[in-house]
């Protein structure tokens, strides 16, 4: 089983356009043998985005849920600014919804206390949280986490799975500043397809700490497969990086 | 058939990468290409890049399949007469600039690319080799210009020129002028996006595309499903796998 655990439903700011740019990138997902594409919504791509885009975003999510409900799961976004509306979302789109986990983005950083209560509600939940993370030599966005900052939050809650997005962002410093924390794994996607990457982050974490996903349609989906495909691993390490592992923390949602 | 128009042999100083012919030839055999045009890592980062040069060709001289691509510092004086050096081995395809690099304007390099082509070769430019967001401090290399290197070949329609490490949205935004040039051709090393290879057909005509892996930097495999992304006309196909590369490169 092949499951992307990082894709977006296109650049739209609507489900319509959402709708039309999804479609081909089932297609080349299904191309490549992928059977199920975890959805998160970025609300227009703004940094902070308000409750209300936030919820608009999701419903895209879930629309896209209801199309494809066997090869779409949708992951909540939530803004930490917002607390209680992003509780008042998990609670819509996780609890009664049916979402496989939950997103965060660049709104707040992974250190700021705002994000410990969806953190805590994502343990009770058993769901994993999506965080996005990365070292840009050209500055960071104002609230953007660093992997030392996702550390400190995984540190932080010791029963929450989290995901850290983006290998290449994190790179080797990023890894071994994750590497402590057993609640805490890499997903690939993003950057280039720097070759040893993926080697290196079974090196630091193990294969079981190492999940696939694309950022599709930032990026390719056959060369973030080339990822793993091509990397020096065992077939045993390629099969829980592809999909043993997501299935792992995406638990009994994959099966809704 | 398949012909990688960008690898490079050698070690980089901003990543542990140190790739020797032998994991080159593996990465061939394991994903199918018979030939690449080869350039030395280290003549990026020396003045002169002859003793790198001299190193890859040395390299490659016992193999029939690896062709390179020597790189030229046009800043040095004695830039003509090392393209004429080279012009004169076996091995040698096309010349390497990066004007990036070696901090001169792509306009500048006019008359190299004409020197090139009377000899023979064909003359790859170098956009870029690695993400700008990694960039240390002290070599923040902002990517040479696609549109000037569209520019060059303009002015010189009697040289093959090569576009090397163009991203996606370089290449649609200069589309209209890429097709109107017989003598351009772009490799695919760094498109992505969904379905990129085709999307860059679409763009400028799959017969101004290049197969290529920007090995050691990324996964070869990468560049190889990526070209399967969303299925290509298989005429499409050959042409951006092999063919235009035999045109660019003037392989028989």
């Amino acid at each position: 089983m092949i499951i992307d655990f990082h894709a977006h439903p296109g650049y739209s700011h609507d489900l319509k356009g959402m709708r039309a740019e999804f479609r081909p990138a089932l297609r080349a997902a299904k191309h490549h043998g992928v059977d199920w594409v975890c959805l998160n919504a970025l609300a227009d791509w703004t940094e902070s985005p308000t409750p209300a885009r936030m919820r608009k975003a999701n419903d895209a999510v879930l629309a896209l849920m209801a199309d494809y409900p066997d090869r779409v799961l949708g992951f909540c976004y939530v803004n930490p600014r917002y607390p209680d509306d992003s509780m008042r979302e998990i609670e819509r789109c996780v609890v009664r919804e049916g979402m496989a986990a939950i997103k965060l983005w660049i709104a707040c950083s992974a250190r700021d206390k705002r994000v410990d209560a969806i953190a805590q509600r994502a343990a009770e939940l058993r769901v994993p949280i999506l965080q996005h993370a990365w070292y840009n030599a050209r500055g960071q966005k104002p609230s953007e986490s660093t992997p030392a900052d996702v550390a400190a939050m995984a540190a932080r809650h010791p029963d929450t799975m989290i995901v850290m997005a983006h290998l290449t962002g994190a790179g080797e410093r990023g890894l071994t500043e994750i590497a402590p924390h057993d609640n805490l794994s890499v997903d690939i996607s993003g950057g280039e397809p720097e070759a040893g990457m993926v080697e290196l982050a079974v090196k630091k974490l193990g294969a079981k700490r190492v999940v696939f996903g694309t950022d599709t349609p930032i990026r390719s989906y056959g060369m973030t497969l080339g990822k793993v495909v091509g990397a020096k691993l065992t077939a045993r390490e390629k099969k829980l990086i592809l999909g043993e592992n997501a299935q792992r923390l995406l638990g009994r949602r994959l099966a809704r | 058939m398949i012909v990688d128009a960008a690898a490079y042999l050698g070690s980089w100083p901003l990543r542990p990468i140190e790739a020797k012919v032998s994991d080159l030839t593996n990465t061939m055999r394991e994903n199918r290409i018979k030939a690449a045009l080869v350039s030395p890592l280290e003549g990026f980062f020396y003045a002169d890049p002859t003793p790198a040069n001299d190193r890859l060709l040395r390299r490659l001289a016992s193999r029939r399949k690896l062709w390179a691509a020597p790189i030229i510092n046009l800043r040095m004086a004695d830039w003509r007469q090392r393209i004429e050096a080279l012009a004169g081995r076996r091995q040698v395809k096309a010349v390497r600039l990066a004007p990036n690099f070696h901090s001169y304007e792509v306009a500048e390099a006019r008359e190299a690319v004409h020197a090139a082509a009377e000899w023979g070769l064909a003359t790859v430019v170098q956009l870029r080799l690695q993400d700008e967001r990694s960039h240390p401090p002290i070599l923040k290399l902002p990517a040479v210009p696609l549109a000037e290197v569209v520019a060059l070949a303009a002015a010189e329609p009697g040289a093959r020129v090569v576009a090397s490490a163009a991203r996606l949205a370089e290449a649609q935004a200069q589309a209209e002028y890429i097709r109107q040039l017989g003598n351009l051709w772009l490799d695919i090393s760094h498109f992505d996006g969904l379905a990129c290879v085709k999307q860059a057909c679409e763009a400028v005509g799959a017969e101004r595309l290049l197969f290529s892996t920007n090995y050691p930097f990324f996964y070869a495999r990468s560049a190889a499903l990526k070209i399967q992304e969303e299925e290509l006309a298989r005429g499409q196909a050959q042409a951006v796998m092999a063919g235009n590369a035999r045109t660019a490169f003037g392989i028989s």
